[in-house]
């Protein structure tokens, strides 16, 4: 019991936590962030296992995030705050030769992403960059303009 | 005729920029979550630096001292679940002079805060009026005896140390998980 709800609360801790520390843009985790992954899942470890270092606690607490995770997604799909709040929403960060300075600030993404993702994208310039989007998943989505 | 079992009409209830590309931007709901956003980041600031305080367990908050005509006591007020700490009794000189010294301690030392061995050794251990009772000669404890804690379950417990004729000394602990 103890394993499950120690498994339980570091599961919605570290939910909380990665949500906080916000989404990055790029198709590929960088170093910067393969660092946080690791620490992170390192660190929840040590204390989600304790002195219990047991094949049966290994197994009922991966159980129980699994079964954690299960129960999250599909209460995501029924209800839409909860996804939003879980996942947050696309943002613009560029649309009609506009920055969105402020989302850009606030998500903390430089217009070296956005312009990252439009080379990769065969876009040359800025300005034929119609919208760009940061995904939900940390994606930058880049739609041409017609001009 | 189709065999699929469920269908549904597409409907795009996502805002449309232009009336080209469906976005589902809700800065309203953005705004509000870095507000949220901003104010955690205060909170884990505030959380680590009472960490570093002590106030959490192995910090200079944590640090405490009881004393009276018989004994100083060091210990920690808050501890952490399964991480060793030392509870420190040093006997005044007057006690000292005695040849033997008598220290009882309440059994919350050993149960709750989970005392796994004590430097050094007592000559002789007697069960008793809610605890123990450790004898230690003036040889082997040249002024001070130390409890090596390692408590197994949070909580909030408190303890009691005594040398028989003088006054008990009580200090509450606090056990984070």
């Amino acid at each position: 019991m103890e394993a499950s709800v120690r498994a339980i609360l570091f599961y919605v801790f570290l939910v909380l936590v990665v949500r906080i520390v916000g989404r990055r843009p790029g198709k590929q985790i960088t170093p910067f962030e393969f660092v946080l992954v690791f620490f992170m899942g390192g660190l929840a470890l040590t204390a989600m296992v304790g002195d219990d270092a047991s094949l049966t606690n290994a197994f009922i607490q991966i159980l129980t995030v699994a079964l954690a995770h299960f129960c999250i997604a599909m209460a995501r799909t029924k209800l839409r705050r909860l996804a939003r709040l879980l996942d947050g929403t696309p943002l613009i960060l560029l649309e009609n030769g506009q920055w969105r300075s402020e989302t850009l600030s606030k998500m903390r993404i430089q217009d070296d992403d956005v312009m990252a993702q439009a080379r990769d994208q065969g876009i040359a310039t800025l300005d034929k960059i119609e919208i760009a989007i940061l995904e939900r998943n940390g994606q930058i989505s880049i739609i041409e303009g017609s001009k | 005729m189709s065999d699929v079992a469920f269908s549904k009409p597409v409907q795009d209830s996502v805002p449309k920029i232009n009336d080209e590309v469906a976005v589902g931007e809700d800065l309203g709901f953005q705004r509000k979550w870095w507000k949220f956003e901003t104010l955690m980041w205060w909170v884990i600031a505030f959380i680590l630096v009472l960490n570093f305080a002590g106030f959490l367990g192995r910090g200079p908050m944590a640090h405490a001292m009881l004393s009276n005509d018989a004994m100083i006591v060091k210990y920690e007020r808050v501890e952490r679940t399964g991480t060793p700490s030392i509870l420190e009794v040093q006997f005044q000189p007057a006690t000292l002079g005695k040849g033997l010294v008598k220290l009882h301690v309440s059994q919350s030392v050993v149960n709750e805060l989970g005392a796994q061995r004590i430097i050094p050794s007592p000559l002789d251990t007697a069960v008793g009026r809610g605890g123990l009772t450790y004898t230690f000669t003036t040889e082997e404890a040249p002024g001070s005896v130390q409890f090596a804690l390692q408590p197994s379950k949070p909580g909030i417990f408190h303890f009691t140390l005594e040398v028989p004729g003088s006054a008990p000394l009580s200090a509450r602990v606090v056990v984070m998980p």
